[in-house]
């Protein structure tokens, strides 16, 4: 493939319309994604209202207060909590789920594909609504299916924990068919003729699964384990909003969203970018995790 | 062979269970949408409605500028789409086909956009659009979404793998860039281009962050956001009419993917294979 | 003059150099073959000439002008690509004269040239189907046609035969020489096929890991190489080549020797070499089972049987040299007397691999 680069690079040779062409693209990156971040880190050593015409400089005090504040540790054990949950439904099932429909399915693929991808395409406040009737406790659906077999729901809007999961379901619903899709091609990217030499020997399909496709889609793998932490935790921000507001008592906030109620709720900008920027290290360490196992050593699909 | 197809039937009845789950909201939501008040109430599992009605649309036109707020989430949808996916293509043509200095620098910056969480960009934004005095405004809604990498991302992916030869040849004709790319690229690219920008749009047409930070009176509102007017963390009274809401929420994007499923689901099972 | 001149022409990719100082002058009208094996450089040569690859150092002339910055639109220059690059999406037609319409070309004059091009490769009919519809020999014809209505002075071909099947090949060889005699431009071919090369070319650049080994007609190429690469390269089976010592009018292989004619007693005591690499073709070596004068002795170590000929396997002296006879006596373990044709022998300098000529005589 690199020698395929190289030809490909110098074909044209005309640097301005080189930068003319990325102009576009960049200038709308540098004015609302790379200035607001440097923005962000300078506001992140001050007090301010957003309103007041005067900052005041406080240092590294938001940091500090940060790391001091049990709160933070709620938010951030909360997060923890998301991305378990969102990893175990988002990543594990859709592997399991990917590995059925290409090596066990032999009909239908293409329904099945069509079908599982839909709920992506929906807007994750409808998904909200939906679900936020759909599993009231009081009168939904849910609900009433339970009464059937004689249990009650539990307020689970109400209740810690359990709040955390349902917003991480209702999140789940949209992101489960993308993800599923993307798992589905590295899983089929691996050649038949290895898993059919694999049935003929008589192994076990979930040592198949374990031995052979796993490793070998490692790199579509870890992709999507990065996605859905780093999307998947601003994905679920929408159904806290719209449902909980982060309650009860912070219970289902996590990172992403206490930073927006510290900016927009409490009007505390110095703490909510020292949040965001504390939080999106935590996102850079993973890049940094990401490009030593995807650009190396991990099996390389073609 | 009998045991074989027994053991995939069972494979077959757990997905039918697992898309009948993850549909049925959808279906709940448009048959929802059609019952009165209190249908909704007594006959919950009913699909086609004992007595349908549209009331809940209409009572939608009254309670909002409904039409106007449908507008405004296609307006802001086709806006973003159409600048995304056209800078996208020239971006992604000169990574591919021109070498310049800093160019692996830049494209590093590109993919590192990933990781940056909305809450760093939310509140210099927000500054910046309240500057330009669009709070409020459809424009300031815009904005902000154009900055996205994804785009040039995929049609990279899908410039790559046009020969380089195909593009030699029009350099060895004096073809100049434009023409090169409307009337060699874009015709072999064009599933790429298509779902790139059906997706652009579905996401814009769904936002909701960044609306909800930015509008504020009711006649700019986008659905997304007119929706979340009729949510009580109880469900409420005006469930119907939100089930109403949803629907027309969900359409445009339903049927955007109906037509071109087999693009978009094409081109995002090429996403993950990164490169 | 319309000449492409290479001087001291270097390429590399970071370290690895691709081109190796060449000069070369391409004469007008010539049809010149670069040959050579993988990675020897030929088709970045060949990608040069096109603009499609920067110089790393040296200079570029066509046309008199040094063309080093000037970009591949500008060189007026036609190049038919080893997949032949059509356009996928477009027809036939539009893929030859997409270029011509891009520059406004007058219609009747994109209708002129398609009609001859087409007429001369044999696309009448074809106008309409797109490149997935036409066979192989079919696509290569429309590359061509494309290439030849641009009437440009220069005209490339990367290995335009090697997608095809063989029996197709021979065909096209001489469909490609008549249209170089009837449109006359200069053809600059990139191959790796000998044939093609000897049959294609009026010169043959011959290449090896980036350097020119030789250049000259096919017949001289063949006849008298200027160096043991280019002995061994040309021809198959390949040439014999093997280390001998000169000592007193006589030539030492180990402990035989081999009395040689004054013509070449002359041509190495003028080039001052002891040490040789001694070069026959196995065509030209005569062998039998009876003691012959003035031959070497070894021994048979198998037969090949190519249907029409034999290629007889000799060992001698630790090396191992190929004969070739159209009928065969011999098997495997028999001792065996070989001499060759003193008029058809290569002597080349052990140091330097280069030849040390021929004498005035052949």
């Amino acid at each position: 493939m690199q020698n395929k680069e190289k030809r490909i690079n110098n074909i044209l040779g005309e640097k301005f319309t080189a930068y003319l062409f990325i102009l576009p693209s960049l200038l709308a990156l540098a004015v609302f994604m790379f200035w607001p971040l440097i923005r962000t880190i300078y506001l992140s050593f001050f007090s301010w209202n957003m309103i007041k015409p005067t900052k005041t400089f406080v240092g590294i005090d938001n940091y500090v207060n940060l790391f001091k504040d049990p709160l933070t540790y709620k938010v951030m054990g909360n997060t923890a909590l998301y991305i378990i949950i969102l990893l175990i439904l988002n990543c594990v099932a859709p592997y399991i789920m990917s590995f059925i429909l290409s090596m066990v399915i032999k009909k239908g693929k293409g329904f099945y594909k069509s079908v599982i991808f839909l709920p992506s395409v929906i807007s994750l406040v409808v998904g909200s609504i939906l679900y936020l009737w759909i599993l009231n406790p009081i009168s939904g659906p849910a609900a009433i299916i339970a009464k059937f077999f004689g249990l009650t729901l539990p307020i689970w809007s109400k209740t810690d924990g359990l709040v955390i999961l349902v917003i991480s379901l209702i999140t789940t619903w949209k992101i489960f068919g993308y993800n599923f899709i993307v798992v589905l091609s590295g899983v089929s990217g691996i050649s038949s003729e290895i898993i059919e030499a694999a049935k003929l020997d008589k192994v076990p399909l979930h040592r198949i699964f374990m031995d052979i496709v796993l490793p070998m889609s490692s790199a579509t793998g870890i992709y999507v384990f990065i996605m859905t932490i780093v999307q998947g935790l601003q994905y679920v921000f929408t159904p806290i909003k719209v449902i909980t507001q982060g309650g009860p008592d912070n219970a289902s906030s996590n990172a992403i969203y206490n930073a927006y109620q510290e900016a927009f709720v409490l009007y505390r900008t110095g703490n909510a970018s020292a949040f965001a920027i504390v939080t999106m290290i935590l996102f850079v360490i993973l890049l940094v995790l990401e490009f030593k196992y995807v650009e190396r050593g991990v099996y390389y699909e073609n | 062979m009998k045991i074989k197809f027994t053991s995939e039937l069972k494979w077959h009845i757990i997905l039918i269970l697992f898309i009948i789950v993850s549909l049925f909201p959808i279906v709940f939501a448009i048959s929802s949408s059609f019952k009165t008040l209190n249908e909704a109430y007594s006959n919950v599992f009913g699909i086609i409605p004992n007595s349908p009605t549209i009331n809940n649309y209409t009572e939608v036109f009254t309670r909002l500028p409904f039409f106007k707020i449908t507008i405004n989430t296609f307006s802001i949808a086709a806006c973003v789409t159409l600048f995304k996916t056209i800078t996208a293509l020239f971006a992604a043509y000169s990574f591919v086909y021109f070498d310049f200095k800093y160019k692996n620098i830049i494209y590093f910056f590109l993919i590192s956009t990933i990781f940056i969480p909305f809450t760093v960009t939310m509140i210099p934004n927000y500054l910046t659009i309240s500057k330009l005095n669009l709070n409020d405004n459809l424009l300031g809604v815009i904005l902000p979404q154009l900055s996205d990498a994804t785009g040039i991302f995929l049609i990279r992916q899908a410039i790559r793998g046009v020969p380089p030869s195909l593009i030699e040849v029009a350099k060895l004709e004096k073809i100049g860039h434009l023409r090169i790319i409307k009337d060699i690229l874009v015709p072999l690219v064009k599933p790429a281009i298509i779902s790139t920008g059906i997706m652009f749009f579905i996401n814009s047409w769904n936002e909701y962050v960044w609306p909800v930070l930015i509008l504020k009176s009711k006649e700019n509102f986008t659905l997304p956001l007119a929706l979340q007017l009729f949510i009580s963390s109880e469900g409420g009274t005006d469930f119907t009419i939100a089930m109403a809401v949803s629907v027309v929420t969900m359409i445009i994007p339903l049927v955007l993917y109906i037509i071109f499923q087999k693009y978009i689901i094409n081109t995002f099972a090429s996403s993950g294979i990164k490169g | 003059m319309k000449e492409i001149i290479f001087e001291n022409i270097c390429k590399s990719y970071g370290k690895t150099k691709v081109v190796n100082n060449l000069n070369l002058t391409i004469k007008e009208g010539e049809r010149l073959v670069l040959l050579g094996p993988s990675g020897c450089g030929k088709s970045t040569i060949l990608r040069i000439i096109a603009g499609l690859e920067d110089i790393t150092s040296g200079k570029l002339y066509m046309n008199d002008d040094c063309v080093n910055d000037v970009p591949s639109g500008d060189r007026n220059v036609a190049m038919v690509f080893q997949n032949y690059a059509l356009f996928p999406h477009m027809t036939v037609e539009d893929n030859i004269t997409y270029g011509l319409k891009v520059h406004k070309v007058p219609k009747e004059e994109v209708k002129k040239r398609l009609e001859a091009a087409l007429e001369m490769l044999k696309l009448k009919g074809l106008e309409n189907r797109k490149p997935k519809d036409l066979s192989g020999g079919q696509r290569q014809r429309v590359a061509l046609a494309r290439a030849v209505v641009k009437k440009s002075d220069f005209f490339l071909l990367d290995e335009p035969l090697s997608n095809l099947d063989a029996q197709l090949r021979g065909h096209a060889r001489k469909e490609l020489v008549k249209i170089h005699e009837t449109c006359g431009q200069t053809f600059v071919y990139v191959t790796h096929d000998q044939v093609e090369a000897m049959t294609v070319g009026d010169r043959v650049a011959l290449m090896n890991e980036g350097t020119l080994q030789m250049i000259d007609t096919p017949h001289n190429v063949y006849n008298k190489p200027a160096n043991v690469f280019t002995a061994k390269f040309i021809g198959a089976p390949s040439t014999n080549i093997f280390p001998v010592d000169y000592l007193d009018g006589k030539i030492a292989l180990g402990n035989q020797n081999l009395i040689l004619p004054q013509m070449w007693i002359n041509k190495i005591v003028d080039s001052g070499c002891k040490n040789l690499y001694f070069g026959i073709r196995p065509e030209h070596i005569n062998f039998s089972r009876i003691e012959i004068d003035n031959a070497f002795k070894g021994f048979v170590k198998y037969i090949e049987d190519y249907g029409n000929r034999f290629g007889i396997y000799i060992e001698v002296e630790g090396n191992e040299i190929i004969a070739m006879c159209d009928k065969n006596q011999l098997k495997s373990g028999d001792i065996v007397y070989f001499s060759p044709d003193f008029t058809k022998i290569h002597l080349f300098d052990r140091n330097t691999t280069m030849s040390i000529g021929y004498p005035e005589e052949l």
